[in-house]
């Protein structure tokens, strides 16, 4: 197989052992700082406009506490296996680095299907995009981070698929370095949406 | 920043494996904050008024956490990763504050 020469002459760190491959790393700092703004930005505008109920559903009367624990718990151990990757990239071992990342997939297929099933039931209960400022800032800021949850799938699984043909090279570990990255970051900001999405909501109240 | 990556070409000797270790501390870290922060709002443990700052400051504890451990940004070479994610963090500071005081409906 190609993939064992390759890891014979793979150096430590594969991932940063090419200028490209450092370089990589770097532009996608910049792009996760610009991902930063983005979302902070959207945090923003969340906590200025989640009183406005504007008549709807208040979110001391939509979240449930169970469903966000289960959601949190599925991101943050995903977040866990796509560091085990990385673990196994630094290994140089391609089957761990498959089978950490294909956990970390499914992993967060199981979240998207729990935030697919939570909005549907917002929108039986009469919690819309429309319905309210709220409603408006709440499904663009969660909708968003979700948005990020399935490109990230998206992204690991043709990484998969292209692994298995071209194994790992110098070529290949960055990609598969940046994508744990990404996916940790979505993990970073989910931490913030629980905090101060889920669990003010629950608490209710002006923060500030 | 292409002059920088330049400098740095120089090879590192050998870098040392790590292990899983320190990883696993801050998953079991993120997992006690983020219990910490379900527990104080289910079971309001704490005065009403100090919930919302005790469960933010927990939040950026546990983001400071994985970006530092799991993201790797407490290691060397990681200067921009510290530039930009600090800067990206400076806009949301003022973002925040300006749209919780500004807003006027």
């Amino acid at each position: 197989m190609a993939t064992h020469q390759a890891n014979a002459v793979l150096p430590d760190e594969p991932e940063k052992a090419t200028l490209e491959g450092k370089n990589k790393v770097l532009g996608f700092w910049l792009f996760l700082g610009g991902e930063t703004v983005l979302f902070g930005s959207l945090f923003a505008t969340f906590i200025a406009l989640r009183d406005q109920a504007n008549g709807g559903p208040t979110s001391q009367q939509l979240f449930d506490m169970p469903l966000v624990a289960a959601a949190t718990l599925i991101l943050l151990t995903s977040s866990m296996t796509s560091v085990m990757a990385t673990l196994a990239l630094h290994k140089k071992d391609l089957k761990k680095i498959q089978l950490w990342l294909t956990i970390t997939v499914l992993l967060g297929l199981g979240f998207l299907a729990l935030e697919i099933y939570e909005f549907v039931h917002y929108v039986h209960e009469g919690h819309k995009i429309s319905t309210s400022a709220f409603g408006s800032a709440f499904y663009t800021l969660v909708g968003f981070h979700g948005g990020h949850v399935a490109f990230g799938i998206i992204w690991i699984i043709l990484l998969q698929v292209s692994a298995v043909k071209k194994g790992l090279t110098v070529v290949t570990a960055p990609k598969f370095y940046l994508a744990s990255l990404y996916w940790h970051f979505i993990d970073v900001v989910w931490v913030f949406i629980f905090t101060v999405v889920y669990l003010m909501g629950m608490i209710g109240g002006k923060v500030g | 920043m292409g002059a920088h990556a330049h400098n740095e070409e120089v090879r590192k000797p050998k870098v040392k494996h790590e292990g899983p270790k320190r990883h696993l501390v801050a998953f079991i870290g993120s997992l006690v904050l983020t219990a910490l922060a379900f527990i104080a709002v289910a079971f309001e443990v704490i005065p009403a008024g100090f919930t919302v700052p005790f469960i933010v400051i927990l939040a950026f504890v546990q983001a400071f956490f994985q970006l530092f451990v799991w993201m790797h940004m407490d290691q060397k070479g990681h200067e921009f990763a510290r530039i930009s994610i600090f800067a990206g963090l400076f806009v949301i500071l003022l973002a925040v504050i300006v749209f919780v005081y500004w807003v006027w409906i």
